[in-house]
């Protein structure tokens, strides 16, 4: 019987011991991290040094300019100039990296400049401060004194880059529609700014209705709709000479919401004939059409997909606005929108993962994101009305319009992370709506 | 309908019972042998310890009379005590004692007479300890003591308020401490104090605990040429001889080669010690993934990094180890910003050193830390 006892205990010991066996470790110590915090990233962006005698205004202006293009990201967060301790008051001194550890600065932008015979010059490094190593190489820019922001956005587009490993956008122009004046009597033109809404200048004047500018891929020309003639037609707007010309001109017929392909030679846009309207596509330089989408209901707001093979459009061939995305040279459309409310104004991400649109369910406008095939759909705002989506060159935040309810309404332009987070107001002197945001110069 | 049920549970109930009451578990030798001990006084004490010098001064003593000190002595208390420190040392040593003891009482001066006849020396019992003492063999003190003893009684009086000085500084080293002692030896009753203060590291050895239980032994073969060196407290285990189980070779050895390669893990070159337990596993984790910030509208968040890094013993990271070991889910740029993302994190939070137990070092010098965002990214 003892025997039979200590057999069973001997199969019950194997038993236990084999998973201990599993679980006895060979190799190194192995652990996986799945859950992470979200928040920015602290960084530190002391003054740059002037390394001239009238620089050192200059050297302010680009550092804080910097920091306020980082820190609007909602990705990073500025540790306080007061909590510094060490200075940096040579641009070659080395960095102490435990003094930048002690507050906590996990990145670090030193960087100074020098201005001679109207020429500045703008060097900058990144340090990781907790590896002790610079991120890239040190780099350089140098232009006009007036060039400044300029200059202060490409330092901090490197800087995002290295950190991030993503492009940045801070170096980009926006092309909107200015509006001033009452809501009922309103007037609108085309207008140009920086990124962040400073440097606004005006490419049309008022005497036009004008609506939905896009920027061609290279940031040189700028389609638009104007009533000039009474009637919606597209133009071309050359932004370097301000000289524009109606692309689309057939009589007796409307053309409006139109956008560059992405290799800049073709343009998509909707033409209405009596009371239908389809999708057709131009080339500019031959001036030939062909007609893309053959449907009684209304198709618009053509988008193409960053590679140019496919367009994503709306339309309410099922009787109510959806999305569909059908290929470059027309052909059948699929459905890409399932979800309740009314779809519109898509535009393709520049990654070519995503598409922002513009939605209106239960008395309320979003916008929002879905995957390219439909699925994923995420909603990133909400108000009285929201509209016109438009995605940073690196496909990382989209720029819309926001209109106030009521009389005194006004509209203006806002920005959101795809995450959700980070909504912002651009800044800009009049109200605003229409964003299209151009390529990274 | 339960039927098997009920006759199965009812089978390994009696089964479980049978084993835990019916011998299974019990080893034969176990029995604890237990003496009867009485307490001296460090006067008696002391006199046991002069059965040496006795004879070497046996011309002197004639020389110290003082028989009035032996007349206390006889009384009552007396002979209570010669009767007691001999059935003590039944055990071998007993010997000493029995010449001693009278002779000895007249070394110590008058106070310590004194002290004798009163009560078995209840008070001094604490401070010496006496019967542990007594009990163990210690062979050593005796003729450290008894040479120099002899000629100093009178600081043995004092023995006690400089026992505990002694003692203190006995405490930090244990083997070196005594070795000292020994040179300080000669100085009062140090000696003695000295064993006392090694008590409790011999305390084990003392308890002679049968070795009969299987005690993780390495290897069947090995546990055979170990045995002559066993008996030292050694970090492994002493090698119990498995042999002497009657038909539970085959039993033991399958047990001792899982046990083997369940936690030796000598085979497959494995780091010695015992693993990391999960909370140790744990919190090294948590430290890490505080710092561990995902930028989750990203493509990094769509890479799984794995990071390999070499640490110190004091937890921290050899900042030039680290290195990407696999990315999957993006394309270099991104692997590369997830890379950066998960050693920012490991560095940032490591501070003065991860909190990981130093003992099992060889466990986490090593590490792979794979960084997966799954279910952190937005949808």
């Amino acid at each position: 019987m003892k025997q039979i006892v200590a057999s069973f205990l001997t199969v019950l010991m194997l038993a236990i011991c084999a998973p201990l066996a599993a679980l006895a470790q060979s190799g190194p110590l192995r652990i996986e991290i799945t859950e992470g915090v979200v928040e920015p990233l602290p960084y530190a962006v002391p003054d740059f040094v002037a390394e001239s005698a009238g620089a050192q205004q200059l050297a302010q202006q680009i550092a804080r300019v910097v920091a306020e293009d980082l820190t609007g990201t909602g990705l990073f967060r500025e540790v306080p100039r007061e909590a510094h301790i060490s200075q940096v008051t040579s641009f070659g001194s080395p960095v102490q990296f435990a003094d930048w550890k002690a507050i906590n600065a996990q990145a670090l932008i030193t960087g100074a400049v020098s201005e001679e015979g109207g020429r500045v010059v703008v060097k900058f490094r990144v340090w990781d401060v907790f590896a002790g190593t610079e991120l890239g190489q040190g780099m350089q820019f140098a232009g006009t004194p007036d060039g400044w922001r300029r200059m202060a956005h490409k330092v901090a587009d490197q800087v995002y880059s290295r950190i991030t490993g993503e492009s940045g956008y801070f170096d980009s122009r926006v092309v909107f529609v200015s509006e001033s004046g009452p809501k009922d009597q309103r007037a609108k033109r085309l207008a140009v700014m920086d990124y962040d809404g400073a440097n606004v200048q005006y490419l049309t004047g008022s005497n036009a209705l004008v609506l939905a500018p896009r920027f061609s891929e290279d940031g040189q020309r700028v389609l638009y709709t104007s009533y000039e003639t009474g009637m919606p037609r597209v133009h071309v707007l050359e932004v370097g000479t301000v000289q524009s010309r109606i692309l689309q001109g057939q009589d007796g017929v409307m053309s409006f919401a139109p956008r560059f392909a992405p290799n800049g030679q073709t343009v998509v846009y909707s033409l209405t004939r009596g009371s239908n309207t389809d999708i057709w596509a131009m080339d500019i330089g031959s001036g030939g059409t062909r007609q893309l989408t053959n449907a009684p209901s209304i198709e618009t707001a053509p988008s193409y997909s960053p590679d140019g093979s496919q367009i994503v459009f709306e339309s309410d061939r099922s009787g109510t606005q959806q999305l569909y995305v059908m290929p470059a040279g027309g052909g059948e459309a699929r459905r890409i929108s399932f979800g309740q409310g009314r779809y519109s104004t898509p535009v393709w991400s520049p990654r070519g993962d995503m598409i922002a649109f513009t939605k209106q369910n239960a008395g309320r406008f979003h916008i929002g994101v879905m995957r390219t095939d439909g699925s994923e759909e995420r909603l990133l705002t909400a108000s009285f009305l929201d509209e016109g989506p438009t995605w940073a060159p690196n496909g990382r935040v989209i720029m819309f319009a926001r209109e106030t309810q009521g009389a005194q309404g006004a509209s203006s332009l806002y920005t959101v992370d795809i995450s959700g987070r980070n909504l912002k107001r651009v800044r800009t002197p009049e109200g605003a709506s229409d964003p299209s945001w151009g390529p990274l110069q | 309908m339960h039927t098997g049920h009920y006759i199965s549970g009812t089978a390994h109930g009696v089964l479980i019972l049978w084993a835990l009451f019916g011998g299974v578990f019990r080893s034969d030798p176990p029995e604890v042998q237990v003496s009867e001990v009485s307490v001296i006084s460090e006067a008696q004490f002391a006199a046991m310890m002069q059965p040496q010098p006795a004879p070497v001064l046996g011309a002197e003593p004639a020389a110290l009379p003082e028989p009035d000190v032996t007349e206390p002595v006889p009384e009552p208390p007396v002979e209570e005590t010669p009767p007691a420190p001999t059935p003590d040392p039944v055990e071998p040593e007993a010997v000493a004692p029995d010449p001693v003891p009278e002779p000895v009482a007249p070394l110590p001066e008058p106070p310590a007479a004194e002290d004798l006849p009163q009560p078995p020396a209840p008070e001094p019992v604490p401070e010496v300890e006496a019967p542990d003492v007594a009990l163990r063999p210690i062979p050593r003190p005796a003729p450290r003591v008894a040479p120099e003893a002899v000629p100093e009684p009178a600081p043995e009086a004092e023995i006690a308020p400089e026992v505990q000085e002694t003692v203190e500084q006995s405490e930090t080293p244990d083997v070196t401490d005594a070795e000292e002692q020994q040179a300080t030896a000669p100085e009062a009753a140090a000696t003695e104090i000295v064993t006392e203060a090694e008590e409790p590291a011999r305390a084990p050895t003392a308890s002679i605990r049968p070795q009969t239980r299987p005690n993780r032994p390495t290897a069947p073969t090995q546990t055979v040429a170990a045995p002559p060196a066993t008996a030292e407290p050694d970090p492994a285990p002493a090698p119990t001889p498995a042999e002497p189980d009657t038909a539970a070779d085959a039993t033991a050895s399958a047990i001792a080669g899982a046990l083997e390669e369940a936690l030796s893990g000598a085979a497959s070159g494995t780091p010695d010690g015992p693993p990391l337990t999960t909370g140790e596993r744990d919190g090294f984790r948590i430290a890490v993934q505080e710092c561990w910030v995902v930028d989750v509208g990203s493509q990094a968040a769509n890479v799984t990094v794995t990071v390999g890094f070499e640490m110190d013993r004091s937890g921290r990271v050899v900042t030039s180890s680290l290195r990407m070991l696999a990315a999957s889910g993006g394309d270099g740029s991104a692997a590369e910003t997830a890379f950066q993302a998960a050693r920012r994190a490991i560095l940032r939070c490591q501070g003065d050193g991860y909190a990981l137990p130093a003992e099992k070092f060889d466990q986490w010098k090593t590490v792979e830390m794979t960084f997966n965002p799954e279910s952190m990214r937005i949808r």
